[in-house]
């Protein structure tokens, strides 16, 4: 007999963290109480921290694991979504987090980028693939809201963010992944001005579902319109809603579109993956995004919006990998197995919680360096974000530089996060043993949902191309030698510290390290020696990854020990500014000097990958 | 209906095991605070008598809460109106400088300065776990009193049928308004509370509602004052004398026992469980 199905809460967060990155760390504080952020404070933040946590632990966090274990279905054509998530639709909509950063002019509160991702790790972490579906309506209706036409804006924006409709991203198709140029769904111009759109997508999140309360979804489609040039110069974006509706955004009838499969996957099981079919009866229409004078743009519009969805999936990493570091540190204080290595020799030595062994213990600190490394990339991204529309038109080229941070680190955020949160899911497994591989405890889900991070919204490749082919160079290099010296800043004004002082060495070894090879991969270019650019793009990634989180945990490290000195003896917070110091000095100690190795095997400019026959690589 | 509905925040009792004792005092520094559970549910039931469950974003009466306490606790305030509260007042007074009978006292006054139907109460705080301000303070103002409500019927907002927590079952009392009502656990279950705004057949979910996003950033809006104790002609002269505090013992490893009569030997001889 299988075991069934329990709908408890194993989802936890560390809002004390939080809190720390949010007020001493980044210092929004300064940002609070004034021009855009007028309506926040300090409290408000806290509150909507607290709040949504509790929110998430008793509304979306039982029902994780009934998502993954009863999966979606389709039944007489529509899309089932699991037990529970219709309530839970309706219940976040109501809290009103979905729409926390977003312009009060639709409805949203007006919250700044570094609190936005924080609630986004709440929501995530407790119920991974039921975040996705208010998620993708969000980031559609971002893309309507940047982009469309006055009349697009009001049909559609405010439905979109207050749940009424849902929203999805349809670019991928068979054909066409990471090669979305090659998409094949094509437009036809009608009389009336609208497209009729005919085509195939896959891989579609919240195709289509049963919970929104006006029950309808409206798609952003790439399609390409009759003669449109080949590649992605040919592709418009669509807005091709599931059902027709009349003014009031009454459903009238069907567009044609319908959902006809859907995939078994690994994880994320109660978010449904969909092919979906546009136009089978000839019957769909569309509208570009824009009108008229936005015709074969998709791809410069899908770029401006992909920075939001990358950070979006970056945080997904740090939810899923918290989670999975919280309920193993929880596992490893209650599970007693063995003894002290102090009684080795001696059998009858009491059993010890596995908390108490030296390895366990570096595989939590690993976890916890890890996690609260990308939690820091994170929101240091979103803060640069805060500060370039907190800065504009005040200082403009201070906002520039802020900008350009948002653009250089975006990736990393994305790749090194998404990686970082199946490895530490992984380590959290084998931190629990036995235990972990079953069903009984969370993290093997954890790690199943992880996997996905890397693959979509652009593979990791795709993403250390654009870092290593695009973002390099950006601005004539300005933005990477910004970030370098914002590294160095830091070293400089540090490397005396009396706790910190030689794991800033370690830092500094690594940032020129990264430096030099940032050199190497622009000769790679200029001498024509491109296949090595490939080949090293990801470890490049990794290694401005590590730099970029070494940076930021040793900042705070340093906050934290001057914090530490101010404490009364016996404060509560003691232990916690100790958790930030050992964190940032077991990765400077354990992780930094990877950098340098890594610096050195690209000055080996091994081909051997590339230089090996299809033929040699088995012979099957 | 016009409801007053005092709170206390207390260390947060998920992290008991931060709470420290140094020199027979227990050491507050770095503490988190949280608003005593209780109290959250007599907010709750504060704001169920106050609506229409089934249209909560009109007001059919005003809850006020009210705290004694520093600076910092108008934090506790406004999470209370967070979740919906009408105002706030704090009594400016320090922590170490108040018991019980000071706190009736100084809410018997402010009751007496302003008209209230009702006062509403969490039965107890869970840090001191004392269980005697809502006595106190019926007794103060010479009002009826119900003690450690289960459920509550509201008769046209003039008269109160509170079923009351007692061994085996609940006993139902009726109290004419203005009353005192202290409240337990169950009062927060989905039909605990009825009045005359709300359908029958309503259902509330189970527990205290969450703060939305739209009402913790209306919070900050809505009107808190302070007050002084002396502007309530009160002066703080504790009657209770705390000697010392110390940390219960750490618990005993168990044993493990060979068969279920061994089990039960134990539970008769040593336990004396039988
Ligand atoms: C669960 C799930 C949800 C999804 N949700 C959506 C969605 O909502 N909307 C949507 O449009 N799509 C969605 N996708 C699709 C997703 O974005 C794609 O899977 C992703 O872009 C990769 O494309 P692909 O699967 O075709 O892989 P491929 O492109 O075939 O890639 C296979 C491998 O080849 C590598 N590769 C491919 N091209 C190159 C190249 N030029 N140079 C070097 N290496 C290369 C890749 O890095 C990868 O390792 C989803 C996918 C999944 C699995
Ligand atoms: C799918 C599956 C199939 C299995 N099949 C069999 C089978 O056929 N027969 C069978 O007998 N067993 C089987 N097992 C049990 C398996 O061998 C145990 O799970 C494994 O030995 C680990 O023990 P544990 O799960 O109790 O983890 P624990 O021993 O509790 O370990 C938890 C963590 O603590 C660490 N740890 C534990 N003790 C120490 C120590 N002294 N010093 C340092 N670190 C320590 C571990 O490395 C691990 O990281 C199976 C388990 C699974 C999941």
């Amino acid at each position: 007999m299988t075991k069934p199905i329990q709908a408890i809460n194993r989802y936890k967060a560390d809002l004390r963290e939080m809190n720390f990155l949010l007020f001493e760390q980044f210092k929004i504080g300064n940002l609070l109480g004034k021009g855009a952020f007028e309506a926040w404070g300090e409290d408000e933040v806290k509150s909507t921290l607290s709040s949504c946590y509790r929110f998430v632990k008793e509304v979306l966090g039982p029902l994780n694991v009934v998502g993954d274990q009863e999966g979606c279905k389709i039944v007489d054509g529509r899309v089932v979504a699991p037990t529970g998530f219709k309530e839970a639709w309706k219940q976040l909509y109501e809290m009103g987090f979905r729409t926390i950063a977003t312009d009060p002019e639709y409805g949203g509160a007006g919250a700044p980028h570094s609190v936005q991702v924080l609630v986004e790790e709440l929501c995530s972490g407790a119920n991974t693939a039921f975040n996705m579906y208010p998620g993708l309506a969000f980031g559609a209706a971002e893309v309507i809201e940047y982009f469309g036409t006055p009349e697009q804006k009001k049909t559609y924006v405010e439905r979109m963010y207050n749940g009424t409709w849902g929203g999805t991203m349809c670019l991928t198709e068979s054909q066409a992944g990471s090669d979305v140029g090659s998409a094949k769904t094509t437009a036809v111009r009608n009389e009336d001005g609208t497209y009729s759109i005919r085509g195939t997508k896959i891989y579609i999140s919240g195709g289509d579902h049963n919970l929104s309360f006006g029950d309808n979804t409206i798609h952003l489609v790439l399609a390409r319109i009759d003669g449109a040039p080949a590649g992605t110069k040919g592709l418009t974006l669509f807005v091709v809603p599931r059902m027709r509706f009349d003014e009031n955004g009454v459903n009238t009838g069907s567009n044609d579109v319908h959902v006809t499969a859907l995939e078994h996957k690994m994880g994320i099981n109660g978010s449904a993956t969909c092919v979906v079919n546009f136009g089978d009866d000839n019957g769909c229409i569309g509208y570009p995004v824009g009108g008229e004078s936005e015709l074969n743009k998709g791809m410069p519009q899908m770029f401006k919006m992909m920075n939001g969805a990358r950070i979006a999936v970056g945080i997904q990493g740090v939810s899923v990998a918290s989670a999975a570091y919280l309920n193993a540190l929880d596992y490893a204080k209650d599970r007693k197995q063995g003894s002290s290595m102090a009684h080795w020799k001696d059998a009858t030595a009491p059993r010890v919680s596995i908390i108490e062994h030296a390895d366990v213990r570096r595989m939590l600190l690993d976890m916890k360096a890890r996690v609260e490394g990308i939690r820091a990339l994170a929101v240091k991204l979103s803060n640069h974000q805060d500060l370039a529309k907190a800065l504009a038109g005040q200082d403009d080229a201070l906002a520039a530089y802020h900008q350009g941070q948002v653009d250089l680190l975006v990736p990393l955020a994305k790749s090194y996060g998404s990686d970082q949160a199946f490895r530490v899911c992984e380590t959290a497994i084998q931190t629990y043993g036995g235990a972990g591989y079953t069903r009984d405890y969370p993290v093997e889900q954890y790690c199943r949902d992880s996997k996905i991070f890397s693959i979509y919204e652009g593979t990791n490749h795709i993403q250390a191309m654009d870092l290593v082919g695009r973002k390099l160079g950006q601005a004539g290099g300005a933005n990477l030698q910004a970030f370098l010296g914002d590294v160095a800043k830091f070293i400089a004004a540090n490397k005396d510290h009396e706790v910190l002082g030689a794991d800033l060495k370690r830092l500094a070894s690594a940032q020129e390290a990264v430096g030099g090879s940032a050199m190497r991969l622009l000769m790679w270019f200029q001498t024509g020696n491109v296949t090595m650019v490939p080949l090293n793009a990801n470890r490049f990634l990794e290694m401005m990854s590590e730099v970029a989180v070494g940076w930021l945990l040793l900042d705070g490290a340093a906050i934290a020990a001057a914090a530490l000195k101010e404490l009364p003896a016996g404060h509560a917070d003691a232990s916690f500014y100790q958790g930030k110091i050992a964190a940032a000095q077991f990765y400077a100690r354990n992780v930094l000097p990877g950098v340098e190795a890594k610096a050195a095997l690209m000055g080996n400019e091994d081909k051997s990958a590339v230089d090996l026959s299809v033929e040699a690589f088995a012979t099957v | 209906m016009k409801i007053l509905v005092p709170l206390k925040r207390v260390a947060d009792p998920d992290n008991a095991n931060k709470i420290k004792v140094n020199g027979g005092k227990i050491d507050t520094t770095g503490l988190e605070w949280k608003l005593n559970p209780f109290d959250e549910y007599a907010v709750e039931t504060a704001l169920r008598l106050t609506e229409n469950g089934a249209n909560t974003k009109a007001r059919l009466g005003e809850v006020v809460v009210v705290t004694l306490g520093p600076k910092e606790t108008e934090t506790t305030l406004r999470s209370a109106l967070a979740t919906g509260a009408d105002r706030a007042i704090r009594i400016d007074a320090g922590d170490d400088a108040i018991d019980g009978d000071t706190v009736a006292h100084a809410l018997a006054a402010l009751i007496k300065k302003e008209n209230f139907d009702l006062i509403l109460l969490g039965k107890q705080a869970v840090d001191g776990d004392s269980n005697q301000v809502p006595q106190l303070l019926a007794e103060y103002l010479g009002w009826p009193q119900a003690t450690f409500a289960a459920t509550i019927k509201s008769e046209a907002d003039k008269a109160l049928v509170v079923g009351r927590e007692v061994d085996g079952g609940t006993l139902n009392v009726r109290v004419q308004l203005p009353a005192v009502v202290s409240v337990d656990l169950r009062i927060v279950a989905p039909k605990s509370v009825t009045s005359v705004h709300t359908a029958p057949t309503h259902n509330y979910a189970d527990g205290v509602r969450f703060a939305a996003l739209m009402q913790i950033m209306a919070a900050k809006k809505k009107p808190l004052v302070e007050v002084k104790l002396a502007d309530l002609g009160v002066t703080a002269a504790p009657k209770i004398e705390y000697v010392g505090f110390e940390l219960p013992p750490a618990r005993k490893a168990g044993v493990k026992v060979a068969n279920v009569a061994d089990l039960v030997g134990k539970l008769r001889n040593e336990a004396k469980a039988l």
